[in-house]
């Protein structure tokens, strides 16, 4: 039997009650699911069909338009958890090599000027003008022509911003949940599954849901292998690596993505599924992913080495 | 230029909880907020029960995850091996609260920045040792300059087989312990 006792304990010594709160899990989910809507949005666009807007899918237009949009209001609950606001300038002061958090900082701040350029070249002729300003409707007609490039540097930066909230959990040797090589990969394709799912709940076209729900099918096989071998980096690990993976969370885990993908393979057998069953099955990969970012900000800081050691 | 480090003897350490104390009242840390705890571990079942006290603070390590995962570079370490917060940097963006191995850091709630042990540097400035130090009646704490051979510090590390918690983080820590049953 062990009895700890600790005479000066800090809310720290209990950290999941004063690190990071449901606000980062909503900034890491939106900014994953930005991450999906560049990429899918961009690989849209190269498509051999997307060469004129008639042709376009219309995940080419509005991937770009709401990327800008969800990853501001991630910036948003980012700012909100900061206990220093008024110093939020310094993230753009300084730039540390060695910090995710700074690679993370500087690469949104690049991502989202760059998104709103790529967004206002996607406007479709016969939609630009909504654009009320003149200026703003010639600047959208110029910059078309940079569409396919401004695609390119979106689908490299969709990338990184897929990547990066991975990095940034998975450099804390002190939170063995979140220490783990695999995670960066993990949180870019679950980033994608969201991207997906956002697109089927969007897409005007009923074929193109159909499409995003199959593609999202492989994604979700995906990321079933991608948490199995995070499971195993983590079982064959160290003994705090090991008494990280708490029940709790590997529910949240398996039902976050089983339970959605149990009920969207049905879909492709179907010969035309009902769109409300389409629809509902989105939403709930959504959530789903949403209840994954939750489960590992709030049970990564649960896993505190110092913690585990004294046990 | 010196070279600050800790050991903490804890054949001597009796739980007495001053150096918490004094390190709340010197520096002046928040309510219900400490810079330096004391973790006491009872295991076994009576008769056979034994008593683990184990002082802890910032460690002040050579590779310090919270000055590298910094992103504004508020957290900084100073040649003298002392990790400190420039509170006008800090964000409050916690990314030092998750990095650091000893959960030694906390955010003031007076000022919403990053707080932690300083090795109490205004005392040692003046050419005393850190309050806790000072204030321990068992002589557990023990403070000192490793590079100069004369100090008691670098004599203990010089003749005894100190430890340091944590090791497997890799983080090279100024605060060593010294013990009879080695640490978890």
């Amino acid at each position: 039997m062990k009895e700890i006792a600790i005479t000066g304990a800090n809310a720290i010594t209990y950290p999941h009650l004063e690190i990071w709160n449901w606000a980062i899990s909503i900034y890491l989910f939106l900014g994953g699911m930005v991450a999906g809507l560049m990429v899918l949005g961009a690989i849209s666009q190269f498509r051999p069909s997307s060469t004129t807007d008639a042709g376009r899918p219309f995940v080419c237009y509005l991937a770009p338009v709401l990327s800008p949009i969800l990853l501001s209001i991630g910036m948003f609950f980012i700012f909100l958890d900061l206990s220093r606001k008024l110093n939020a300038f310094w993230f753009y002061l300084n730039f540390n090599i060695m910090s995710p958090m700074s690679w993370g900082a500087w690469g949104v701040g690049l991502i989202i000027p760059l998104s709103t350029l790529w967004a206002l070249a996607s406007i479709p002729e016969e939609h630009r003008h909504y654009l009320r300003w003149p200026k703003l409707h010639d600047f959208s007609f110029k910059i078309s022509a940079y569409r396919n490039k401004l695609a390119g540097v979106n689908l490299a930066l969709g990338i990184f911003l897929g990547i990066y909230t991975g990095v940034l959990l998975s450099g804390y040797v002190a939170r063995p949940l979140w220490n783990s090589a695999v995670l960066p990969l993990f949180f870019l394709n679950s980033g994608l599954v969201s991207g997906s799912a956002m697109i089927i709940l969007i897409a005007r076209n009923y074929q193109e849901k159909l499409y995003f729900t199959k593609l999202n099918i492989w994604l979700t096989t995906a990321e079933i292998v991608l948490v199995l071998l995070f499971y195993y980096s983590h079982l064959t690990s160290t003994a705090p690596h090991r008494e990280a993976l708490i029940p709790f969370f590997t529910a949240v885990l398996f039902a976050g993505i089983i339970f959605p993908i149990a009920l969207e393979l049905p879909v492709i057998t179907a010969r035309r599924p009902a769109p409300l069953r389409v629809h509902l099955i989105a939403v709930l990969i959504l959530l789903g992913n949403l209840a994954i970012r939750v489960a590992f900000v709030y049970v990564g800081q649960l896993s505190s080495l110092s913690d585990i050691a004294r046990r | 230029m010196p070279r600050y480090a800790m050991v903490i003897d804890q054949r001597r350490c009796i739980g007495c909880m001053a150096c918490v104390v004094a390190c709340k009242r010197e520096n002046n840390v928040p309510e219900e907020h400490y810079r330096t705890r004391v973790v006491e571990i009872v295991e076994g079942t009576f008769p056979k029960v034994r008593m683990e006290l184990r002082p802890e603070l910032c460690n002040h390590c050579k590779n310090a995850p919270c000055v590298y995962n910094c992103p504004t570079g508020a957290s900084y370490k100073k040649e003298d091996g002392i990790v400190l917060v420039n509170k006008k940097r800090c964000v409050g963006c916690k990314a030092c609260i998750a990095a650091c191995p000893y959960d030694a850091r906390f955010i003031d709630p007076r000022n919403g920045a990053a707080h932690k042990c300083t090795f109490c540097e205004h005392r040692i400035k003046e050419g005393k040792e850190p309050a806790c130090v000072t204030t321990c009646l068992s002589r557990a704490r023990i403070f000192g300059d490793l590079d100069d051979p004369q100090s008691i510090v670098s004599k203990i590390c010089a003749e005894k087989h100190l430890r340091i918690l944590i090791a497997e983080a890799g983080t090279k820590p100024s605060v060593y312990y010294l013990s009879l049953q080695p640490l978890t």
